[in-house]
């Protein structure tokens, strides 16, 4: 895991330690998940068989990058699915539709329509008021009525856009492509977090919405600017996954949104709000892909595995409950 | 007559700050008691001791010569008392009849007879509410009927002890009569009625026993009709801590042209054609009860409330479509300190450092934190000019004194160099120096040019600093006060003669 170091530099924003406490919690079960797996199969301790998880980690943590900044305001994002499963559609059939704009135009189509999903839920939260537990899943059916619809139920046609392909499934000087994509969106995303006045205001209106917005901070833009981003970091994930499985279908997304917010609160964000450290989403993505994938190498069945990860989050919620009523 | 509640030494605080001090006080069965006291004087806190929803810090409750630990209200209910809230705790989406078998005390489950409605209805009947139908929903009631239901709610438990807090500050003076009926007839059947009233005629109505308090602790109680109101306001406000206060500057000529002017400010909920002006370097105070409107002038004009009616004016151009954010913007330059430090002033679990940035880091340039604006060399020199005590920047905000925090909030705003201050009871919960700073700094600012609106709880507060008063009664402005009209007595009698005026018409 030596490539995790370089999202560590950035120091806790809430914890006195150097590092962030969570993200050492996760390395050291990281090691512990592997060395159990090892265990059984030796062949967990492969560098391809690493380095194809870090593969699977980069979807699974831009992913979880956008439901970070989502819960990061305290709300939640639950169209990630439909998110993921609508924009991969809307991709593969422009790419395969055998004109040549269309195809050109695959990529930044999926990825505007993940921002347009995501801005909608971002309205919804903002300027109508919506719990966005509620909303989102709301927007989340309608995304699947619309796949449905569209697809008719059936495989829906197309092709995985090349680029796509590229990125989620080759490597360069031996590192996968979409390990190397996550790390660009992360720097990004960490850069906003903390040099930004943006990402100042997201922390803040995570703890304490009422005093932003006394403060003079455009409240309503932030949500609907965190959801819209949140939506686009889906829609990259779905394009990658697209690319990994070299098709889009229908449920596509659905396993993810369990694993998804697992990540998030394992790396210690508060499903409250307004705290929450890079890193340590970056170290769940990756706890949480280890972790599925020596549980499917051990040959437990999926349902098992969702269990696994609501399990998670229940404890992670308990403990973060626990720590804000000392 | 007996003494159904004793209270001896019992002292409350929150976090530090004493609400209670050292109150022994005895409530006789078979009398109307009544507490009178400024807004903070500790009537309030008195009252949820009593009700169990609070526990003391210090010093025992006796009732019946027993002495009590009361963990709960059902506690409190237990033993017969019961308590009428200020703040209404009826179920809006329920009917009135559900509302009053809610508060009955029955057990939970059970049929509800035809007997049990009578009951209902009679107890309703009794305070005057014949007129209002067991089964309208509450949230359909207008706001006296509201009050007579939760009077009636509270008489239907057959109290041993009834607290009424404010409870007849809806109805106007022939349904406070119908009112004072039932309570003479619950005391005379040997209850005991502890009355909180501004009103000074409703007290001397009613009243058998008079306990004025200050400032949380129990000044003094008298037989009603010992002390005429002079004697009883004089005792409510205590002598004027003068070196407190820096001395009175005199605020710029009535002929300067106002900074920020209203005119017919309306809000649905509060504000009704309220006109107000302040000038350059003149401190305006909004006094009067608490809750008559004066918060909701301040949201109107930092753009915090949605539908609000009327006109602001800056500099003689109109000022539309106000938001914070706007508010704040340069060239309008308007800052608010908001009343409640801890949820709207500061985010506790964030820094010093960036709760002092907050409001600056809209003008940070290219939207980066680390570039410096000009606001960060301003919250550098405040943070001196203010003596704010502080270790590290990086602390949270919450390890701060209560002083301390306001003046980061302080700070915070002054920081973009407003046109226009306005201060939501700035001082409440501070340590005396703090105040006495927080004063000095505010004269100062005024001397700089600052428009101050200044709202408070404190009565001194405003006849000290303020060079002229608007005296809020039910979202109006009632009088305008400067000079020499201000003083103590003048204020108060202000504020509660509006009441008087208002609740008689």
């Amino acid at each position: 895991m030596s490539t995790t170091s370089s999202s560590t530099t950035g120091t806790g924003r809430m914890a006195s330690w150097g590092v962030d406490r969570s993200v050492v919690i996760l390395l050291v079960a990281s090691v512990v998940v592997l060395a159990g797996a090892a265990l059984e199969s030796p062949g967990v301790l492969s560098v391809n068989y690493l380095l194809q998880q870090l593969q699977i980690a980069a979807i699974v943590g831009i992913l979880a990058t956008g439901a970070m900044l989502v819960i990061l305001l305290g709300q939640i994002d639950l169209s990630v699915p439909l998110t993921i499963t609508g924009t991969a559609i809307l991709a593969t059939s422009l790419a395969g539709s055998g004109n040549p704009t269309l195809a050109f135009i695959a990529i930044p189509a999926g990825l505007a329509g993940g921002l347009l999903i995501g801005a909608v839920n971002g309205l919804g939260v903002a300027i109508f008021r919506i719990p966005a537990m509620v909303w989102t899943l709301a927007v989340n059916a309608m995304l699947l009525g619309i796949t449905v619809f569209y697809t008719s139920g059936a495989k829906p046609a197309g092709a995985p856009p090349s680029l796509m392909v590229f990125l989620a499934r080759e490597r360069t000087v031996g590192i996968p492509n979409a390990f190397l994509l996550w790390l660009v969106v992360g720097a990004l995303v960490l850069f906003m977090l903390r040099r930004t006045v943006f990402g100042n205001y997201i922390y803040a209106l995570g703890q304490s919405p009422r005093a932003l917005f006394l403060a003079g901070a455009p409240v309503e833009r932030i949500i609907v600017g965190v959801f819209a981003l949140a939506g686009l970091l889906s829609s990259l994930g779905g394009l990658l996954l697209v690319g990994y499985a070299n098709q889009a279908y229908q449920g596509m997304g659905d396993s993810y949104l369990m694993p998804v917010i697992a990540a998030v609160v394992l790396g210690g964000t508060s499903i409250f709000g307004g705290s929450g450290n890079y890193s340590g989403t970056f170290m769940g993505a990756i706890f949480i892909t280890l972790l599925a994938s020596v549980l499917s190498l051990m040959q437990v069945p999926d349902a098992l595995r969702q269990m696994v990860f609501g399990g998670i989050i229940l404890a992670m919620l308990l403990i973060d409950r626990a720590r804000r009523t000392p | 007559m007996t003494s159904l509640v004793e209270f001896s030494a019992v002292s409350k605080t929150y976090g530090g700050i004493p609400a209670l001090t050292d109150v022994s006080l005895t409530i006789e069965a078979g009398a109307v008691h009544a507490i009178l006291g400024e807004n903070g004087a500790g009537k309030s806190t008195l009252m949820k001791l009593l009700a169990g929803v609070i526990t003391p810090n210090g010093g025992t409750i006796k009732v019946d010569g027993v002495e009590r630990h009361f963990a709960t209200p059902r506690d409190a209910t237990a033993l017969g008392i019961v308590c009428m809230f200020q703040e209404l705790s009826l179920m809006p989406h329920l009917t009135v009849r559900d509302n009053l078998l809610l508060g009955d005390g029955g057990p939970m489950l059970r049929l509800i007879r035809g007997a049990a409605v009578k009951a209902v209805r009679a107890s309703l009947d009794s305070v005057g509410g014949s007129h209002i139908g067991l089964s309208s929903l509450v949230s359909e009631l207008p706001l006296a009927d509201r009050q007579l239901v939760e009077i009636a709610k509270a008489i239907h438990r057959r109290p041993r002890l009834l607290i009424l807090d404010e409870a007849t500050a809806a109805l106007t003076a022939e349904r406070v009569e119908t009112v004072f009926a039932v309570i003479r007839k619950l005391r005379d059947e040997g209850c005991a009625i502890l009355f909180i009233s501004h009103r000074m005629y409703e007290i001397d109505a009613v009243a058998d026993r008079v306990s004025v308090f200050r400032n949380g602790r129990h000044v003094e109680t008298f037989a009603a009709g010992t002390r005429n109101r002079d004697e009883m306001i004089g005792l409510m406000v205590g002598q004027p801590l003068t070196e407190l206060f820096p001395p009175r500057v005199a605020g710029p000529a009535m002929s300067v042209a106002p900074l920020l002017s209203g005119r017919g400010l309306s809000w649905e909920r509060g504000l009704d054609a309220v006109d107000f002006d302040v000038r350059p370097g003149e401190i305006i105070g909004l006094g009067g009860l608490d809750g008559q409107g004066q918060q909701y002038l301040m949201h109107a004009v930092f753009g915090v409330l949605k539908g609000v009616q009327g006109t602001l004016t800056l500099d003689g151009k109109p000022l539309g479509g106000v938001t914070p954010r706007r508010a704040k913007a340069p060239g309008v330059d308007i800052a608010l300190v908001p009343e409640d430090r801890k949820t709207e002033g500061l985010i506790l679990d964030m820094s010093i450092g960036e709760n002092l940035s907050l409001a600056g880091l809209s003008r940070k340039p290219y939207g980066l934190t680390k570039a410096a604006g000009p606001a960060d060399v301003a919250v550098a020199r405040l943070t001196e000019r203010l003596e704010i005590k502080l270790k590290s920047l990086d602390d949270p905000v919450k390890v701060l004194s209560g002083g301390n925090q306001q003046k980061v909030v302080l700070a915070k705003w002054l920081a973009l160099s407003p046109r226009c201050l306005l201060l939501m009871d700035p001082t409440r919960g501070i340590d005396v120096r703090t105040k006495a700073q927080i004063y000095r700094l505010l004269q100062e600012l005024a001397g700089e040019g600052l428009a101050i609106i200044l709202q408070s709880t404190d009565y001194e507060e405003l006849i000290h600093l303020c060079h002229r008063i608007y005296v809020f009664y039910r979202g109006r402005v009632v009088r305008e006060m400067s000079g020499d009209e201000v003083t103590p007595d003048a204020l108060i009698a202000a504020a509660l003669n509006a009441h008087s005026n208002t609740a008689s018409t």
